[in-house]
């Protein structure tokens, strides 16, 4: 063992036992842990040196566990990490993909109040949003209350509801397209010959105030099913001694529901809710294909924030400008988010 | 400690991630490039040897040089291969690569192909202008000017649309297929109502009077009188049809009374309505080829498309088979025969190392070799000369009318879209507020003053 060594054990010898004398000394169990916990570090390093080990079997350990977490880390780094943290950056900088990167400062933030676009983007989203997650959320807790009864063809019933989920988001659309169809469709034939409604009367669905109400419609009708099976799964955890118990105790089927299964599921219901926010914020594709016209644009009345950020990206090249965009959706969903956990955490306690 | 070594970690894989990033753009955009290349690459190989052998001693000095070119709809464009294939027997040694990237979003795929350092494309197709205004801002284009005062090209046959993509006193494109856009009509639905055709030379009135006239309501037989297509250019271009008014200026008043007509045809039942075509996504071919459709105005482009449809049986002949053209309807006081027009030219990257070799291809293409090319598939180069025009006139399944004939002679062309520095922008905000006007989601007037509020924002920037 070298001079150098020998001095590095002294010191991590006499850092033990200051350590050891603190934590006789300290009363408060918090930090006595915290010092127990610093004290064992510094007993292992002094192994590792007496033993003549260069890298400590702990971090040895921890090498292993980076190594298995590395394939998959290092694609998220790459591809997803690195191009967030670069969108921030671009938030408060002018660049077209090819030119001179300019520091434009929080100049693309205010050009944002000034932007009709933007501001129709942003109104059509949070409408979407506030029509979307509690109609959706309503509709898949009723399925899955009523398909979780003992009723006949009830796993027909199941799929049936959970397919528009699975099918595929464009053969769906041209049907809804085809239903709601201004002048031929179901609908509006429905609309004209049984109600009586004449030609000017007849609903546009696909544009002006309404077609945010046919997109709400549509993406409720399409994720229902999916969150339908979480609550599914939600429900068979409520323990049938609950209901009996409840039922012994004299309460309706109302008040089951409201005394039993919705604070049971009120973890489920979060989970839900959470997802379906984030989901619907970024919702894109279901507007450009329903609302779109035939090169796939949007119009004031159907442009949602994503459509936006993708137009001024990739279609004008102002990328700084569409990360501020982006920035914005990004804040946006984060608050939202953290009242939801927030509120969550508050009704937990 | 271990927060620490995983921040450390982070930053690693950062640093790594960055240079693995820079230097990955290149390798990545190879393997697709080269596996659309590959689907062709045996019908280049048949040919390539048999002219080698025959003109390569001769040539001495002529190199083995391929040029990347990017197209779009190669499976049903024909003159694509065309080009390719006479440029290749005129430059042996020359290898012409096309790498197709599909039509619906081709000026958003190149533009994203040709960000950051590097491409390997060394010639380039132009689809629009606001593409073309993109990519020139971008700095991704070889100005032409030194090559084509080198080369002692006459711009002048061009017809004075080199000076619409002008940018700085700098042309980064050479046009060399050219459409414009005509009346197409149907023949077989004026005579059943035993009306006369339309003409050469027709005003809006006349226009509007006459689709009146030859349309009909009656259910089973209905016949519409015109049809627009989704586009804005189908109807609001009609307002920069006098000369007088161009998308680039930041009043569009003049789209009012076109507005006015179009919709007032919707009313009427003379023609679909915009909303039903938007729902159903009706492309115009199947509105016309379907026999219902008296007149429509549409590019030149679809000349071809008729010719080759009716031909294979794809399209029912006892619909539309008995159709013709005529010039664009005109307001008053302006010369008949002033008309739209799209131009596609060729560029040459500004990232290729092979810049006069890719330049030696797009002055081919887009002169009159590359001219009879296109006039033999029966599309319109860029360069109109009188033996062109007899070219495609003379097609088999051309009408036979000398009204059609005279209908390919255009006065005035007016680009649909023209350069300015801002048009990329400019053009989105016309596409959307058209979309409302059309969807009356707004008054006529409400959309042209939201047209004229916004891209005076956009000017003013």
């Amino acid at each position: 063992m070298d001079e150098k060594k020998a001095a590095q054990l002294k010191k991590l010898e006499t850092q033990s036992a200051e350590l050891m004398t603190q934590i006789r000394n300290e009363n408060d169990i918090e930090k006595k842990k915290k010092l127990i916990v610093q004290r064992e570090k510094v007993e292992r390093k002094a192994v590792a040196i007496r033993n003549n080990r260069k890298i400590s079997r702990e971090t040895k350990k921890d090498l292993i566990a980076y190594s298995f977490i590395a394939p998959n880390f290092i694609g998220f780094a790459v591809f997803t990490l690195i191009p967030i943290v670069f969108a921030f950056a671009l938030a408060f900088l002018e660049w077209d993909g090819n030119n001179a990167i300019e520091f434009v400062g929080v100049e693309n933030f205010a050009k944002l109040a000034d932007d009709t676009f933007f501001l129709a983007a942003l109104k059509n989203t949070l409408v979407y949003v506030l029509g979307t997650v509690p109609l959706t959320m309503i509709a898949s807790l009723a399925l899955a209350i009523v398909l979780n009864q003992k009723v006949k063809f009830r796993g027909l019933f199941r799929t049936v509801a959970f397919f528009p989920y699975v099918a595929s988001l464009v053969a769906i659309t041209a049907v809804w397209k085809m239903i709601f169809h201004p002048s031929k469709g179901p609908i509006n034939a429905f609309l004209y010959y049984t109600m009586g409604m004449s030609n000017e009367e007849l609903p546009q669905w696909f544009s002006g105030s309404l077609v945010m109400l046919t997109l709400i419609l549509f993406s409720v009708w399409k994720y229902m099913g999916y969150y339908m099976v979480i609550y599914l799964a939600g429900l068979q955890g409520i323990s049938a001694e609950l209901y009996e118990a409840g039922g012994l105790d004299g309460a309706n089927t109302w008040q089951k529901f409201k005394y039993i299964t919705w604070p049971q599921l009120r973890s489920t219901t979060f989970f839900v809710v959470v997802m379906l926010t984030i989901n619907c914020f970024k919702v894109y594709d279901i507007a450009v294909m329903l609302a779109g016209s035939g090169d796939g644009k949007l119009s004031t009345s159907a442009m949602v924030l994503v459509y936006y950020i993708y137009e001024k990206a990739f279609r004008t090249w102002e990328l700084g400008y569409s990360s501020a965009i982006a920035m914005v959706l990004f804040v946006l969903v984060l608050v939202i988010t953290l009242i939801q956990f927030g509120y969550e955490k508050k009704l937990s306690e | 400690m271990k927060r620490k070594a995983l921040s450390m970690l982070l930053a690693a894989t950062m640093v790594a991630g960055m240079f693995a990033g820079c230097g990955a753009k290149e390798e990545t955009a190879a393997p697709a490039a080269d596996a659309a290349v590959e689907e062709e690459a045996p019908a280049a190989e048949e040919e390539a040897p048999a002219a080698e052998e025959e003109e390569a001693p001769a040539e001495e000095e002529a190199e083995a040089v391929t040029l990347k070119w990017a197209i779009w709809d190669e499976g049903t464009t024909p003159y694509w291969s065309a080009l390719k294939e006479g440029y290749e027997a005129a430059n042996p040694g020359v290898t012409i690569e096309m790498v197709d990237l599909g039509s619906t979003d081709y000026m958003t795929v190149l533009a994203t192909e040709l960000s950051g350092s590097g491409t390997d494309f060394d010639v380039v197709t132009i689809k629009d202008v606001p593409g073309y205004a993109t990519l020139v801002s971008k700095g991704t284009l070889e100005p032409l000017d030194s090559y084509i005062d080198a080369a002692g090209i006459d711009l002048s046959v061009y017809g004075g649309v080199d000076s619409q993509i002008t940018v700085d006193g700098s042309l980064y494109e050479l046009p060399f297929r050219n459409d414009f856009w005509v009346v197409f009509y149907n023949k077989d639905l004026f005579d059943a109502k035993g009306i006369e055709y339309p003409t050469n030379d027709m005003t809006f009135e006349e226009y509007d009077a006459l689709a009146r006239e030859v349309a009909s309501a009656d259910f089973g037989s209905q016949v519409y009188g015109t049809h627009y297509h989704t586009w804005r250019s189908a109807v609001q271009l009609f307002g920069v049809l006098d000369g007088q008014h161009s998308i680039l200026d930041g009043n569009y008043d003049c789209f009012k009374p076109y507005y006015e007509m179009v919709l007032g045809q919707e009313d009427d039942g003379i023609c679909r309505k915009y909303a039903d075509l938007s729902a159903e996504g009706l492309h115009y071919s199947a509105a016309f080829s379907s026999g219902d459709v008296a007149m429509m105005n549409m590019g030149s482009w679809y000349i071809p498309t008729m010719i080759s449809s009716l031909a294979s049986g794809e399209y029912d002949s006892s619909l539309c088979g008995n159709w013709g053209i005529v010039k664009y309807p005109h307001a008053d006081g302006v010369e008949a025969g002033s008309t739209l027009g799209t131009i596609t030219g060729l560029a040459v990257t500004s990232a290729t190392e092979k810049k006069d070799a890719a330049f030696d291809f797009v002055n081919w293409v887009s002169g009159v070799e590359g001219a009879k090319v296109m006039a033999n598939t029966g599309n319109f180069p860029a360069i109109a000369t009188a033996e062109i025009t007899e070219i495609i006139a003379g097609m088999e399944g051309f009408p036979t009318d000398e009204a059609s004939k005279e209908a390919l002679t255009v006065s005035n062309l007016y680009l649909e879209v023209p350069y300015g520095d801002k048009v990329s922008e400019i053009n989105s905000v016309l596409d959307t507020y058209h979309a409302s006007i059309m969807n009356r989601e707004m008054t006529i007037d409400e959309g042209i003053a939201a047209m004229n509020d916004e891209v005076a924002k956009v000017l003013g920037q």
